[in-house]
């Protein structure tokens, strides 16, 4: 690899420990990707949940913040294991938030911003058109890929906080022209009428695509950020997928040509409304006609989301027994507030739950509450909520779960 | 006794000699692999029951989820992680797993190692050289 003179004297110990090992790290990796050279990343994103990373995890993150490393780019959290207002209230237990609270003071010490959100970009974190970053959080990744047009692989923690270190990352992968053109095709036919039925169709591109770059056409030109938001999660749940395009919509696909550049198509995949109705039937996995959970927010709400749910929600009471959790960044809950939503989804007897999330939560958290059957229009959520907390999901629209948490039933 | 020399590409750097341990199928190390133990508890993988701490680890791929590489940490923690390990490619995950974990390990070897080297036979792995030279245990 041929690394530029600041980057030798990292490598050699200059600019302290934590900056030398981090450097070794990211150049061992290059050296493994056949990477001609390091790159200068803009910013970092970091897995922020304990339960995520595991003890020795942890241990890396606290270490690197011993020898003293600190965040040389913008660098922010993904949500954390706990609600830092709210913990004990939902009956989070002080060893789990005292465990929590370390980790997170460990990011303290290195500069690290506290987003807590896995949408930061609905916050300010906005990576352009070409930038390189080096971001964790798998449905955050092809959002910034995709819609944003900025550049990063799929990071883990080691990967993201290195660069957050060094301000560099091995050229290789999605950060290179010739990775990012598209493989196959999705000709999406079906009436898309609901921001859930974008995720379902990320559910159906993710099986389809893997770990390939599909191509979408037939996409409107309204699609929202909350329905790509929605749909990227699902493809990179269902698959692991990076980046993807719509053709006349996101920034690298103005037209077909440009979206698959030098490559063709290797296949094309229909999706019409027979694949909308059985991708969505396949999602709920639940049996129980009651629901006694309903999520929102998975990634984490924008504000026309909770204005959405307050909406659904306003003059109306949730039955007994029966939690609705909206999750979103502290900074769009203060937002909600001052719009009046907080107060009308409080008075359904709902909550926003800020900068958490149950998949960061401690395992089982929501089984031990007694929660066994949860309600939500994230395909993501459905994957994940049950080997991580242990409850069944359905899956359905905004409506048709603000409607099973106030009737307590699913319809 | 047979030996053969394999030549590929270093993933991370170390030399280490030991026992191999091949499994065909990928390996999944975020819910595939006790971390305590070491042993194998993927249901129905060709090494469920198995104990990989110690072994030079021959397997095609790594496969799930990004959480991988802590889990490798986290076992090299508990002496519990492979002492070497070989790879058909190495997928991001694995890599910086070995790396960060001091793990010496290589990938994209001349000769198809999963399927030349076998459970028991004797190798030494040398990253740094990109070599493995495998001495047949009968």
């Amino acid at each position: 690899m041929q690394l530029t003179k600041e980057e030798n004297e990292m490598l050699d110990g200059k600019y302290g420990d934590a900056v030398q090992k981090s450097m070794e790290i990211l150049v061992a990796m290059g050296e493994c990707y056949d990477a001609e050279k390091m790159i200068t990343v803009a910013s970092a994103h970091l897995l922020h949940g304990r339960s995520n990373t595991g003890k020795a995890g942890a241990l890396f993150d606290k270490e690197m913040a011993d020898k003293g490393g600190k965040c040389v780019i913008f660098t922010d959290t993904n949500p954390s294991g706990i609600e830092p207002w709210a913990w004990r209230d939902i009956g989070i237990s002080e060893e789990a938030a005292r465990e929590q609270m370390d980790y997170t003071n460990d990011f303290v010490r290195m500069g690290v911003f506290l987003a807590n959100t896995c949408t930061p970009y609905l916050i300010g974190n906005v990576p352009r058109v070409g930038e390189h970053v080096a971001w964790s959080e798998s449905s955050a990744v092809p959002f910034v890929n995709s819609v944003l047009g900025a550049r990063t692989n799929r990071e883990g923690e080691p990967g993201s906080l290195t660069a957050a270190i060094t301000g560099r990352t091995p050229a290789f992968g999605y950060h290179l022209d010739q990775n990012r053109y598209g493989d196959l095709r999705i000709s999406v036919t079906a009436k898309l009428k609901e921001p859930h039925d974008y995720a379902t169709l990320g559910h159906f591109a993710g099986k389809v695509a893997e770990d390939r770059v599909p191509v979408f056409t037939g996409i409107p030109p309204s699609v929202s950020w909350d329905d790509l938001k929605l749909m990227g999660a699902a493809a990179a749940t269902s698959g692991s997928v990076t980046l993807y395009h719509v053709v006349g919509i996101t920034p690298e696909a103005p037209t077909e040509e440009a979206a698959f550049g030098p490559k063709k198509p290797s296949e094309t995949f229909e999706f019409g409304e027979k694949e909308l109705r059985e991708t969505e039937e396949s999602l709920s996995k639940a049996t129980a006609r009651e629901v006694d959970m309903v999520i929102f927010g998975c990634p984490h709400a924008s504000i026309g989301e909770i204005r959405d749910i307050a909406r659904l929600l306003s003059g109306k009471k949730l039955k007994s027994g029966v939690e609705l959790w909206i999750l979103t960044p502290r900074m769009i809950s203060l937002y909600a507030e001052k719009m009046g939503y907080l107060n009308i989804i409080e008075a359904a007897g709902a909550r926003i739950l800020c900068d958490s999330c149950p998949i960061c939560m401690s395992q089982g958290f929501l089984k031990g509450r007694g929660h066994k059957t949860v309600a939500t229009n994230s395909a993501k959520m459905t994957y994940y909520i049950y080997p991580h907390q242990g409850l069944l999901p359905y899956y359905g629209s905004m409506e048709r779960c603000v409607e099973a948490a106030i009737s307590g039933i699913w319809r | 006794m047979a030996e053969i020399i394999l030549k590929g590409h270093k993933v991370a750097k170390g030399k280490v000699e030991g026992e191999a341990l091949v499994s065909h199928e990928p390996i999944s190390f975020l819910s595939g692999v006790n971390t305590e133990t070491g042993v194998v508890i993927e249901k129905n993988h060709e090494l469920e029951g198995v104990n990989i701490a110690g072994k030079i680890l021959v397997f095609p791929v790594g496969k799930g989820s990004t959480c991988g590489s802590f889990i490798i940490y986290e076992m090299a923690r508990f002496k519990t992680a492979p002492g070497g390990m070989i790879n058909l490619r190495a997928d991001p995950i694995i890599a910086m797993g070995a790396i960060i974990s001091n793990i010496p390990m290589v990938d994209r070897l001349d000769g198809d190692p999963v399927d030349l080297i076998k459970t028991g036979d004797h190798v030494e792995l040398d990253a740094d050289k990109g070599t493995v030279k495998v001495r047949s245990r009968h």
